[in-house]
């Protein structure tokens, strides 16, 4: 491999580069170690099957699983339940305020509910159409 | 795809490649790093040679070593050195075209120009003197100065060979495959790259 060639001039250039090359001041040696092992440290986690790799993902896969199990915990827990409780009974509590609310000079809401009784069953079709006849 | 109870489970299934067992990665990931070593500080200089900039050169260094360790390392150690001076030679050019490009672009407009190669030396600003006391570090410095620029006055393909050849002690074969060219041409570049340099520097050497 190290078939150099050998004549004088080629030999003086060869000295000068390798002198050059020894003479690299610390920060460069330093910068160049840094990138070697910058590369090997790549090339190595690069290597490893997934399941070797799975210590990197340790961090975040912690965090991500408290984070998962905290929102469990959380609606499962009596305040959890209270809250979902409240905002359920809130909705349904406007729904019949809606409905049982009388519109001034048009009767009341049930009136109004059985007028557009086909209307409902019309968009409940079409909504839901069924297999054709 | 069933679940499985254990990882062996996993893998009997696995139609992909086996994972390297661990030893073995070490072993060829320690050897790898052996190599580089070898090879960094020498790879710099050239790098930094041919683009006249260290960061540059530190930065196609950095690279070159990165690709080799993904894509190369579980080659036969004989294939790197070829291998990792093609991929620097080819980080080199790669930025010396975008340098060009770049000049090209600032050409257009108007103000300062950012010039890299305006601070290319003459060669005969880095003539020595005829005084005699000049230690021989400095001597030898300035006489590397007047390769560097004369180096860097050569065509690429020629200097490549001229370096990889004359500095990096690559055989004829292996400096075929770093250049990405066939033997023949590495030793028609050789050839030239001699001749021109012994023309330049024979006198003031």
């Amino acid at each position: 491999m190290n078939e150099q060639p050998s004549d004088s001039f080629e030999e003086r250039s060869r000295a000068l580069f390798n002198g050059s090359v020894e003479g690299l001041d610390f920060a460069t040696r330093s910068r160049l170690t840094r990138a070697r092992k910058a590369a090997i440290e790549a090339a190595s986690a690069s290597r490893r099957p997934w399941f070797f790799r799975i210590g990197v993902l340790t961090p975040a896969a912690g965090v991500t699983a408290a984070a998962i199990l905290g929102v469990f915990l959380w609606l499962g827990s009596p305040l959890g339940q209270h809250a979902a409780t409240v905002a359920d009974g809130q909705s349904n509590f406007e729904d019949f305020e809606l409905v049982a609310s009388a519109d001034e000079g048009s009767g009341d809401a049930m009136d109004m509910l059985q007028d557009d009784i086909e209307f409902y069953d019309w968009a409940d079709k079409a909504a839901n159409p069924g297999p054709a006849a | 795809m069933p679940p499985f109870d254990t990882l062996n489970q996993a893998w009997m299934v696995w139609d992909g490649p086996a994972p390297a067992p661990e030893d073995a990665v070490l072993e060829y990931t320690r050897e790898l790093e052996k190599f580089l070593a070898e090879i960094e500080r020498r790879a710099f200089r050239m790098a930094q040679v041919a683009l006249r900039d260290a960061d540059d050169a530190l930065d196609v260094v950095q690279d070159a070593m990165l690709k080799l360790a993904r894509n190369y390392a579980s080659r036969p150690s004989g294939e790197w050195r070829p291998l990792f001076y093609r991929i620097l030679e080819n980080g080199i050019r790669d930025l010396q075209r975008r340098r060009t490009v770049r000049k090209r672009f600032m050409a257009w407009l108007p103000g300062p120009k950012d010039d890299p190669d305006s601070e290319a030396q003459d060669p005969l600003d880095n003539v020595a003197d005829a005084a005699p006391a000049i230690p021989e570090a400095l001597m030898q410095g300035q006489a590397m100065q007047q390769l560097e620029v004369s180096l860097r006055a050569l065509p690429a393909r020629q200097r490549e060979a001229f370096m990889l050849r004359n500095f990096e002690g690559l055989d004829v074969a292996e400096t075929a495959t770093a250049m990405g060219c066939s033997e023949g041409s590495v030793k028609t570049h050789y050839s030239r790259a001699v001749h021109t340099l012994r023309e330049q520097l024979g006198e003031v050497w």
